[in-house]
């Protein structure tokens, strides 16, 4: 029985059409019984029965789609004629069949409105254009990812779905279930390291730690259905998405063209792309761990411009610790310094601008507001030591009514005494 | 007779002192410092509602953390920290797109106070507003 079971599939398989039907085809049907489950759950090879098991937890199944909706057939039929071509059957898509296949009904606009009105239908267009896409098509690299490499077939679920494939914290081990294999990716000569040193950016840090789901992830700066390499002329136009003020900045500097003429990858020549790490000062400069000393020393103008930024930076982030740490002192001992502390987040904006200002790679550009953040931080600083001097004064007068109240202890405490001993005189 | 010199000089001393530390923490006390109030649960602004126009901001202080007043288009009165959630820059409103916008590194927030784009990774603290005849008292918490 299990044998004649099997040899229907086989056959349905080799006789399935290479043309599929359109979204019209693929509606749902509200059928008392699923035959394709009842008998798929029950058989005794994996790869029939695995998909049955796993539908019940599919986006498709939560919105009244059944095994039909995909495969064809007829799910009322009980026998292995439920599979007949004749009645639409559509076996397992060969995979590079497979993003015609999910076309039918994602690439229908008026048939997706009906179930998700925000979904976008061009995946399929996109793919066309995708590193992915183009190797499956035109070369026929069937090791190319297809729809269901990201969406596992019969278990899809939604973005949104924390154990989703494509949930944002999902995605780097997706991709890296094919990049960080290194015996899959031989072929095509491309680095398998990307999922380690994503995992040490501040992106994944901002993601897996801070909680921050709309930090990038690889699909924000590859594209997911689109995918391809950013590109290296032009880095900024995917860093610039959030990063747009020093983007901007940058594509006005000399380095912009500097970089555009050398074939340096922008943004990246100084943060690197997939361990983006948080950047510090350290990075500014010329010393050791700065990255601007990798093509500048302190003999041309390019260096001595970075080493200004720096010591202009460093000057206005001591200030502004300096008067933090006094005023932070006073508030703990207890005196009221909210407003120099107020004042002082203006040093901090002051402070956080020049850093961004870094990527005019002008100085006077950083020196305009360092020295706004060091007028505000003197400010500050002064009334911290207002506060401090005024700490001063309470503890000396503490300690001086301490020994005026030990001083008139000891002289009533002699005066009882004097007084006892003149009594028995009198 | 010292001993007893020396102890009506101990007296006499230590009981003037003792008027003195008495007086002068009271006369401080009477004379307050210019520091303003301490504004830990909450804050009465120095303008009145009448003083912003609609679609307009101000920045105030929350303690020692800033803090914007937002009077929307529609006049209606919405606080938040004016602490970006990026990198504690301080805030503003753009009127021309309705937003509050941070200028270091170009992050929007609606008028909800929702991070809507750039790289604040999350919504400003948002806070309450009481509006009692020409007086601002803004609130943290419901």
């Amino acid at each position: 029985m299990m044998r004649s079971v099997l040899s229907a599939v086989a056959a349905c398989c080799l006789v399935a059409p290479l043309v599929f039907p359109s979204a019209a085809a693929a509606q749902t049907q509200e059928v008392e019984v699923d035959n394709c489950r009842a008998c798929h759950l029950v058989l005794g090879d994996e790869r029939l029965s695995g998909p049955a098991r796993a539908f019940p937890d599919d986006i498709h199944e939560a919105r009244g789609f059944g095994c039909v909706a995909c495969h064809g057939g007829d799910a009322t039929d009980p026998g292995i004629a439920a599979m007949d071509p004749a009645k639409g059957f559509l076996a397992k898509p060969d995979r590079g069949d497979v993003p015609e296949f999910c076309g039918r009904c994602h690439s229908d606009a008026e048939f997706m409105r009906r179930y998700n009105p925000s979904l976008r239908v061009d995946q399929v267009a996109e793919y066309t254009s995708s590193v992915h896409g183009r190797r499956l098509m035109e070369l026929g690299d069937l090791k190319a990812a297809t729809c269901v490499s990201c969406h596992p077939a019969h278990s899809i679920r939604p973005p949104s779905d924390p154990l989703s494939s494509v949930n944002p914290l999902n995605v780097p081990a997706t991709c890296a279930a094919c990049h960080g294999d290194a015996e899959y990716m031989e072929p095509y000569r491309i680095a398998t390291d990307q999922l380690e040193r994503y995992h040490r950016s501040v992106h994944w840090e901002a993601m897996s730690i801070g909680g921050d789901m709309s930090a990038p992830t690889c699909n924000d700066c590859h594209g997911n259905h689109g995918a391809a390499p950013p590109g290296i002329s032009w880095v900024g136009n995917v860093c610039g998405q959030c990063h747009s003020v020093m983007a901007d900045l940058f594509a006005e500097s000399r380095h912009a063209r500097t970089f555009a003429m050398l074939g340096m990858p922008g943004c990246a020549t100084c943060h690197n792309n997939h361990d983006i790490t948080r950047p510090t000062d350290e990075l500014l400069g010329l010393e050791e761990g700065a990255v601007c000393a990798r093509c500048h020393s302190a003999g041309d103008p390019g260096g001595q411009v970075a080493s200004a930024m720096r010591s202009l930076i460093d000057s206005l982030a001591m200030a502004y610790h300096e008067a933090d740490s006094i005023l932070e002192r006073a508030e703990n001992a207890g005196m009221e310094v909210s407003q120099a502390l107020f004042e002082l987040n203006g040093a901090n904006t002051a402070l956080v601008s020049a850093r961004a200002a870094v990527h005019a790679f002008n100085v006077i550009a950083v020196k305009n507001d360092v020295e706004e953040g060091l007028e505000i931080a003197a400010t500050a600083h002064e009334l911290g030591r207002q506060a401090a001097d005024r700490i001063q004064f309470r503890r000396v007068g503490l300690a001086v009514s301490v020994m005026i109240i030990v001083a008139l202890i000891l002289g009533l405490l002699l005066k009882i005494r004097e007084i006892e001993h003149r009594a028995p005189q009198t | 007779m010292l001993s007893r010199t020396l102890t009506t000089w101990l007296l006499s001393t230590s009981l003037g002192g003792l008027v003195l530390a008495v007086l002068y923490p009271t006369g401080r006390y009477l004379v307050p410092p210019a520091a303003a109030e301490s504004a830990s649960a909450s804050v009465t602004l120095p303008f009145a509602p009448d003083d912003m126009q609609p679609n307009s901001a101000e920045i105030f202080r929350f303690g020692s953390r800033p803090g914007i007043l937002v009077r929307t288009p529609s006049g209606e009165f919405r606080a938040f920290s004016a602490a970006c959630t990026h990198l504690a820059c301080i805030v503003q409103y753009r009127g021309d797109i309705g937003h509050i916008w941070c200028a270091c590194h170009n992050g929007h927030f609606d008028l909800n106070g929702r991070n809507i784009e750039g790289p604040p990774p999350t919504p400003l603290e948002t806070y309450t507003v009481n509006v009692r005849d020409d007086q601002i008292v803004v609130s943290r918490g419901a």
